[in-house]
């Protein structure tokens, strides 16, 4: 039942994503949160994670969603397989027939008002909904108790100064240029992995 | 285009999967070199028509970049293989991975490296957003469109699949009235003209004619370029999609 919930899911996902990787993120967290699959903290270490792994970034995250909800089944290691198999057969099965079918009347899709309005409209809504991530993400590191769907004076009791600052610091770094290139997120990954440990090494000697 | 066995693709969509970091940007610099420039398999004009296709259909870009380029190059069997190629990399390692992270999770240290991870993740997530916003024409339909849905998804448990629907469907519509509108300047102009002159007659008949006569009038009376720009654009705009 978990499996055929999962592969639903995230036959969904796949199918109304536009745009990518990224703008997947909006409809992952979710679906995540509503099924209960993964903590909201788990879900942003591996979204860390699957950028600094090789492959595409949505299928690295649909197939460790899968190793999750695969894993809570009875059947062990051999469900975690199955749910990787699962969720990632299911986010490229979308893209497979409609490839197939758009690449067959590739000249008329192209031209055709309809598509091209459709697109229009979906465009500036997936541009709102990775805003929307920002604000989720960003929140829920920082403001970890804080529930952006009913926001209450307790949602302010806890606040992470150091994500904070790590934030502020990174955010420019992120924008340097060495060589008319920017800096590869896998090495801003890397660094602030060393950050957090180093900061967290700090905090332990001074107590 | 050259013929090529369906292994080969494997190999080469495998390679790239292995060698991607990231997301679809990423591997299409990669898949460049190696299709047009090495292997010549497919023109840099076949890459950006896929490019086109891969960023306007649904699903992942890498994957439909992958799955494009296989069906070229031996139709279904050859998209088959290729997404295959793509996925499985990433398949095999996370699965792996995952099972380290498991085993791993409550270790401090991992917990405080994770710890810069996560607002590491913030930032990237904002440069996808900065990036994608940048790609947007400044007008009021993307303004509002942008404003309600990060609205809507932020602050209700409202699906954001039919929020994707409702801005599709807006979109046509968006389209429809704008079109409308332009009919009717043009009908209005056209029957100035007829007053006049009466060799409007030859736009009416086809079914793209009134758009048509739009452009043409707007060639024919700078006055109405300068009256309206947005309608201007939106005539230019019209003209091409209806153009096939």
């Amino acid at each position: 039942m978990e499996f055929l919930l999962l592969f639903w899911e995230y036959f969904k996902i796949g199918l109304f994503t536009i745009g990518g990787g990224y703008a997947m993120l909006p409809l992952v967290t979710q679906v995540v949160e509503r099924r209960g699959w993964l903590t909201s903290a788990e879900l942003i270490n591996f979204i860390g994670v699957a950028e600094s792994t090789p492959g595409p970034f949505a299928i690295n995250l649909a197939t460790f969603i899968g190793v999750k909800v695969g894993g809570t089944t009875s059947l062990g290691v051999f469900g975690s397989i199955l749910g990787a198999f699962t969720a990632t057969f299911a986010v490229v099965l979308p893209s497979l027939i409609i490839i197939i079918v758009v690449t067959k009347l590739f000249e008329r899709f192209k031209t055709n008002k309809y598509v091209q309005s459709v697109l229009y409209g979906i465009k500036p809504v997936v541009v709102g909904l990775i805003l929307s991530a920002v604000i989720t993400v960003g929140c829920s590191v920082i403001l970890p108790e804080l529930k952006l769907t009913a926001i209450t004076k307790e949602g302010f009791s806890q606040f992470n100064w150091i994500s904070l600052i790590i934030v502020a610091v990174f955010f420019p770094l992120s924008k340097i240029k060495i060589k008319n290139r920017k800096i590869h997120p896998i090495i801003l990954i890397v660094l602030s992995a060393a950050v957090g440990i180093v900061l967290f090494g700090a905090l332990k000697i001074t107590q | 285009m050259k013929k090529v066995s369906l292994w080969q693709i494997f190999i080469t969509f495998f390679k790239t999967g292995l060698f991607t970091f990231g997301g679809g940007y990423a591997m299409i610099s990669i898949l460049e070199e190696e299709l047009i420039t090495k292997k010549q398999w497919i023109t840099a004009q076949d890459m950006l028509d896929m490019l086109v296709i891969a960023e306007s259909t649904p699903g992942v870009i890498a994957v439909n970049t992958a799955t494009s380029v296989g069906y070229r190059l031996r139709g279904f069997w050859g998209a088959v293989i290729a997404t295959l190629g793509v996925v499985l990399p990433s398949f095999i390692i996370i699965t792996g991975l995952s099972f380290v992270i498991e085993a791993i999770a409550d270790n401090v240290w991992y917990k405080a490296a994770f710890t810069g991870i996560q607002a590491c993740v913030i930032i990237l997530i904002i440069n996808a957003f900065t990036k994608m916003a940048k790609q947007l024409e400044r007008d009021w339909f993307n303004a509002i469109l942008v404003i309600a849905a990060f609205g809507v998804a932020t602050f209700t448990d409202f699906n954001v699949i039919f929020l994707i629907i409702i801005g599709g469907v807006l979109g046509v519509c968006y389209m429809l009235i704008r079109q409308a509108v332009i009919n009717k300047k043009a009908r209005r102009l056209q029957s100035d003209e007829t007053s006049s002159t009466a060799d409007s007659s030859d736009g009416n008949t086809a079914d793209v004619a009134p758009m048509r006569s739009a452009d043409e009038t707007r060639g024919d009376n700078p006055p109405l370029e300068t009256a309206d720009t947005d309608g201007a654009d939106a005539v230019s705009e019209n003209g091409q999609n209806g153009g096939e």
